[in-house]
């Protein structure tokens, strides 16, 4: 029964793997990244991620989002703080406007490895995490059912709000509007729509939390049951060992480097 | 026999509105009987189902006075998700029914047993056991929001149903089922009556009011218009001005009094009316 | 105005076929009343009388014109339809404005649209509540202004969705005086019920489908003298039409009056021959 919950997400390690072990995951990485002095640790872990991602059956969606993410933000800041960071001592770049500094450069180049580890840890979570499996995690590890409540509600209110707009749609047609036309004619029908909808989203959801507590939601003194199953496994706590100890030594690692104890291997000037 | 639900001199005026929407009512419903309100739209019914499960006084704000009683506990000195253990509520709109934060009509129907913290594989069973009674099996790994408003409507049922409270208040609850979809919850809920569950029902289908109801309690304007079994309510020549229609049965026996056939008694239900015209043919 | 529905057959994109193979013919001015179990396809195929949905094969002629030939807003000059929920209709923020939305868009005048704001008020009973929010009316009254602010368009033929779900007397009386209404004045009424009670007072014509199919078509009383048909189709008759089978009346019959009647001429019948 648990395992058909999840049916639209396919089968892969990274399906399997316990919530709770894969926010440690992101958290692990993500931190790595940010206290590594320069971002070639964050390049790698974007290389695994990649990999996780093709092991997970989500390569393709996550490589768009990775590069539309990427590539303009790079672009971007690679422009602002490469050509006009003041730390820029060497430059590596002579545009005819504007000169691109090595400092700037790197510290960009950090930022956005930074962004994308995140981003991409995150969005693979979100992929190849059933919603309700994350809840009971939750559940299981004491966080109070209202918060998990909330956590599911606010995720369900977009596709509620598309479901919505697509059946006012179908009314505003019946009732001769033409927004099938150009983007702006769309957009024109579309804008008066926004506060209705949201409207109404809200008092929904108001009316559900009524609800809710006619079915014992928030009942005292009982501690809640979750009926999918979310199996701790011995892999997990594998996992989140090595997670923890990553960031631990990558964390002592540069403090040491910082204070000139240890020397990294190459330092590419990202302490910025 | 003690008193499932007691209603003395109960009155609310919702914030805001201009008038009482409950005008000192006062009722009691026996243990085990099927009691049945009807009324006009907007005579209160809803109301009325809102404060016996404790959303008044607990959920809208307003003005109430009087006492509303469940099982002997005094629904304002307790918190709406207590007395769920003892009264369940089949909402009109079955889409508010929803938790909206189960992914699949399995989990949506378990949602309630989970607050109870009923042990997982207990859950599991009772699932498959309500979805099978609901005849929504093979929509449990469906999001409950993918559905239509007559499958949401089974769900809706089943999710109340589930947590076997020994009083249920059906608020027009299969108005978006076509007739055996309603035939089959009310063959349930009679079962169910019949096992001991008190059933309180709001409903427009006279026909079947009359056919199920010990009871019957006619609302008008927030106030109780009559009160009585269903033939004492239906052949009273008051029903026009309660806004109420009456059972077909019932205008068929008045329509032959005055074609000139003489009836010992106004039939109030199918059988009875088939009995009565073979009596004249 | 004539709607004419050749082959038509639409699957969903889930896979789902809900039409196969409709063929059916509108006409005239009684009203018609759809009828059959959820999931009969009704909805569907109401959906694709003004273009809301389009056929996967088949199709629809609307006075001889192919449906497939323009948007939906421009049938909406031709077919009004009423959601089954009032909520997927009004998204305005007053009763007044979900009243002009329609003809507003199909250019029809000021003049004209408050003539008619007027008159529809008055007849779906909203004329105190123009200027209210659609969501403070009560389930019957946005009932009653989603038909309104349909049938401020004045199109020669109107698909109603559900229009007895959640009703009372009021409300069911209000909706047949208004479908009469509507027929006195030559238009089309199409609507999909569940009540055979509402359908056998309202709806001289009856379609009864199944499974994506249409069983029969044609007057009530041919309709429902079909005994075998309907059970087929999980469809039971209305109250007095039943007893009247039970007792073994030759033909459906649908009214009180009918009924006495049927039961005089037996008993005159009877007192000849004894």
């Amino acid at each position: 029964m648990s395992g058909s919950a999840s049916a639209a997400i396919p089968d892969s390690p990274l399906a399997r793997m316990h919530p709770i072990a894969k926010i440690v995951g992101i958290c692990s990485l993500g931190l790595s990244t940010i206290a590594w002095p320069d971002f070639t640790l964050g390049l790698l872990f974007i290389l695994v991620l990649f990999l996780a991602a093709a092991t997970a059956h989500e390569f393709k969606p996550f490589a768009k989002i990775m590069l539309g993410f990427g590539i303009p933000v790079t672009i971007m800041l690679l422009f602002i703080q490469g050509c006009y960071s003041p730390k820029n001592t060497k430059t590596i770049l002579d545009l005819d406007f504007a000169r691109m500094g090595l400092e700037g450069s790197l510290y960009a180049a950090k930022i956005v490895v930074t962004l994308m580890v995140f981003l991409g840890s995150f969005y693979l979570t979100t992929k190849t995490t059933y919603m309700g499996r994350l809840v009971a995690a939750l559940s299981q590890v004491g966080v109070p059912s209202k918060v998990g409540y909330l956590i599911l509600a606010s995720l369900n209110v977009v596709p509620q709000m598309q479901r919505r707009i697509t059946v006012i749609e179908q009314s505003q047609h019946s009732r001769g509007l033409e927004t099938s036309g150009n983007i702006i004619s769309r957009a024109r029908a579309f804008i008066p729509l926004l506060g209705p909808v949201v409207l109404s989203s809200l008092t929904d959801s108001q009316e559900r939390g009524m609800t809710l507590e006619t079915r014992g939601f928030g009942i005292k003194g009982i501690r809640q049951t979750s009926y999918i199953k979310v199996q701790w496994r011995r892999t997990d706590t594998l996992f989140t060992a090595c997670a923890t100890l990553l960031f631990l030594l990558v964390l002592a690692g540069s403090i040491m480097s910082g204070m000139g104890i240890v020397p990294l291997g190459i330092q590419w000037g990202g302490r910025a | 026999m003690r008193k499932a639900i007691e209603v003395k001199d109960f009155s609310f005026r919702y914030r805001n509105a201009s008038s009482s929407t409950l005008k000192r009512i006062s009722f009691a419903v026996d243990k085990g009987s099927f009691f049945c309100i009807i009324g006009a739209n907007g005579a209160g019914k809803s109301t009325l189902c809102n404060a016996l499960v404790g959303l008044i006084p607990h959920y809208f704000v307003g003005r109430s006075k009087g006492l509303v009683q469940i099982e002997g506990v005094d629904v304002a000195k307790t918190t709406i998700a207590e007395l769920s253990k003892t009264i369940g509520l089949v909402f009109q709109n079955p889409f508010n029914q929803l938790s909206y934060t189960a992914g699949t009509v399995a989990e949506e129907l378990a949602f309630g047993l989970g607050n109870y913290g009923v042990p997982r594989e207990v859950m599991h069973e009772k699932v498959l056991q309500v979805a099978r009674l609901m005849h929504v099996e093979e929509l449990l790994d469906k999001n409950p929001l993918d559905l239509s408003g007559g499958q949401v409507q089974r769900v809706a049922f089943g999710s109340a149903f589930i947590m076997e409270p020994s009083i249920l208040v059906l608020d027009e609850c299969t108005a978006q089922l076509d007739p055996l979809g309603s035939e089959e919850i009310f063959n349930i809920v009679k079962d169910l009556n019949s096992s001991g569950v008190t059933v309180v029902m709001v409903d427009h289908d006279m026909e079947r009011v009359a056919q199920y109801a010990d009871q019957v309690m006619v609302m008008r304007k927030g106030k109780v218009a009559a009160l009585g079994t269903p033939r004492e309510v239906f052949t009273n020549p008051r029903t026009p001005d309660w806004g109420i229609d009456v059972p077909d049965y019932v205008k068929l026996g008045r329509g032959l009094q005055s074609a000139g056939f003489d009836l010992d008694e106004l039939p109030i239900d199918e059988s009875h009316a088939v009995q009565t015209v073979r009596g004249l043919l | 105005m004539k709607i004419v529905v050749e082959h038509l057959r639409h699957a969903y994109p889930n896979g789902y076929c809900a039409l196969q193979d409709v063929n059916l013919t509108f006409e005239g001015s009684q009203p018609v009343a759809l009828i059959g179990q959820n999931g009969a396809g009704k909805t569907t195929l109401a959906k694709h009388l003004n273009g809301i949905l389009r056929p996967t094969s088949g199709r629809i002629l609307i006075d001889g014109v192919d449906v497939a030939t323009a948007q939906t807003a421009q049938w909406a000059r031709k077919v009004g339809y009423i959601f089954q929920n009032p909520d997927d209709q009004l998204f305005l923020d007053s009763v007044r404005k979900e009243f002009e939305f329609g003809p507003h868009q199909l250019g029809v005048s000021d003049e004209e649209i408050e003539h008619r704001t007027t008159r529809i008020a008055e007849l779906v009973g909203l004329e105190k509540k123009l200027d209210s929010h659609p969501f403070d009316l009560s389930p019957t009254e946005k009932k009653f202004c989603a038909i309104g602010s349909v049938l401020m368009m004045n199109t020669g033929a109107l698909v109603f969705d559900e229009p007895t779900c959640g009703q009372d007397k009021i409300g069911n009386d209000r909706l047949a005086a208004i479908i009469s209404r509507l027929k006195d004045q030559g238009k089309l009424c199409i609507a999909i019920s569940h009540d055979m009670k509402f359908v056998t007072r309202n709806f001289p014509r009856v379609v009864l489908m199944r499974k994506g199919q249409v069983l029969l078509a044609g007057s009530r009383e041919e309709v429902f003298a079909r005994q075998e048909i309907l059970q087929k189709a999980y469809v039971a008759p209305p109250p007095i039409t039943r007893v009247a089978q039970e007792v073994g009346m030759a033909k459906p019959v649908f009214t009180v009056e009918a009924f006495t009647e049927v039961i005089r001429q037996a008993g005159q019948k009877g007192k000849e021959r004894g």
